[in-house]
């Protein structure tokens, strides 16, 4: 497994998924377990978050892209986070453009420069 | 002593600080890209969907049998930062999706000019045989390239799409790399902080000037671990 590299994950709306998958990122293991996930209206926030806790607990995925008003559905779960590998990265949807305010990794560094630090 | 002790760790901290600018700026850039990256694959995937029609370009039309043609190799530096590097899964099927993508621009008279009708018998049989071994391969791996998954005969559109989102999981795999090296440069800057902080209070804990500066030594450095955590669940 080491030698072959690891997958990259999407959980996402119907275009980021199929964009991504035209890239070529798309993999159905021997379980027919895919690496990603359409996200579409009727999908709950329930299945949203096991998939994307299933992702994280597979050691073949090293990223994980995530659109980012799906992200903010399972905010805590991402927030609670904190290994490097998988990576989460948050991407922009077609509907809801990407909003640095709102992506963990860059509130977590934001998260430095409160005046108690400087004290 | 102590002056310029402090003021030593103070350049090194300055110095940390304005590296993890740098990366922030840099993430920041990156960031930009992608996002016109993938706006222009959305942009072009619609495109695609107009000319094809609207159910041609929807999951629907994901092959039953799906296999990575890329992959990220991850390497846990010395200083705590991931590298993140895509590259083309090490399966024959890499190689050979560059034959189908070519096999589908390549459709149209395979010579060039005149085409000679008479020609011996023998000649005719070679000529088929080498010709069917290929096209066999082909059907084999005819699933591998994504893009058949929604026609032989795709717009060009959804390729500029394909090649778009190409770029935009190479990029991914840098701010990737780049996101886990901002994080460990704020942890570093974080303990490089609380270091300044505590020698100070130490020393003066030393000099023995009581009891009571000590207390209040230790309960500020508890408020500042609470703050930093407090920071942390942020």
């Amino acid at each position: 497994m080491a030698g072959r590299g690891k997958l990259i994950a999407v959980i996402g709306d119907e275009d980021t998924c199929t964009g991504f998958l035209l890239g070529g990122i798309g993999e159905l293991n021997k379980n027919r377990k895919p690496n990603f996930l359409v996200v579409e209206k009727e999908t709950s926030i329930t299945e949203i978050e096991e998939t994307f806790k299933s992702f994280l607990a597979r050691n073949d995925i090293g990223i994980i892209l995530i659109n980012q008003f799906i992200a903010e559905m399972i905010r805590h779960a991402i927030d609670a986070h904190m290994q490097s590998i998988p990576a989460v990265l948050e991407i922009p949807s077609k509907e809801h453009p990407y909003d640095a305010s709102k992506d963990s990794i860059l509130r977590r560094a934001k998260g430095m420069f409160s005046a108690e630090d400087f004290r | 002593m102590g002056v310029s002790e402090s003021e030593e760790s103070s350049l090194l901290l300055d110095e940390k600080l304005l590296r993890f600018m740098e990366q922030l700026e840099l993430l920041e850039e990156k960031r930009a890209t992608f996002n016109s990256l993938i706006e222009q694959g959305w942009f072009s995937m619609s495109k695609a969907r107009y000319t094809m029609g609207n159910k041609q370009v929807s999951a629907l039309q994901y092959a039953s049998e799906i296999e990575p043609l890329v992959c990220v190799q991850t390497r846990t530096l010395d200083n705590g930062e991931v590298e993140f590097t895509t590259e083309k899964c090490t399966q024959t099927c890499s190689k050979e999706s560059g034959k189908d993508q070519r096999a589908i621009e390549d459709i149209g008279p395979q010579e060039e000019g005149v085409r000679r009708r008479n020609r011996p018998k023998r000649e005719i049989a070679e000529s088929t045989s080498s010709d069917k071994a290929p096209a066999g391969k082909r059907d084999h791996n005819a699933q591998q390239d994504p893009l058949k998954w929604f026609g032989v005969l795709v717009p060009q559109s959804l390729k500029h799409a394909q090649s778009s989102f190409k770029q935009v999981i190479e990029l991914s795999a840098e701010i990737a790399a780049l996101q886990t090296a901002v994080l460990s440069a704020r942890q570093e800057l974080k303990h490089s902080l609380q270091n300044k902080h505590t020698p100070g209070e130490r020393l003066s804990n030393s000099a023995g000037q009581g009891s009571r500066h000590n207390t209040s030594a230790e309960s500020k450095q508890e408020e500042a671990e609470k703050q930093l955590s407090a920071t942390d669940s942020q």
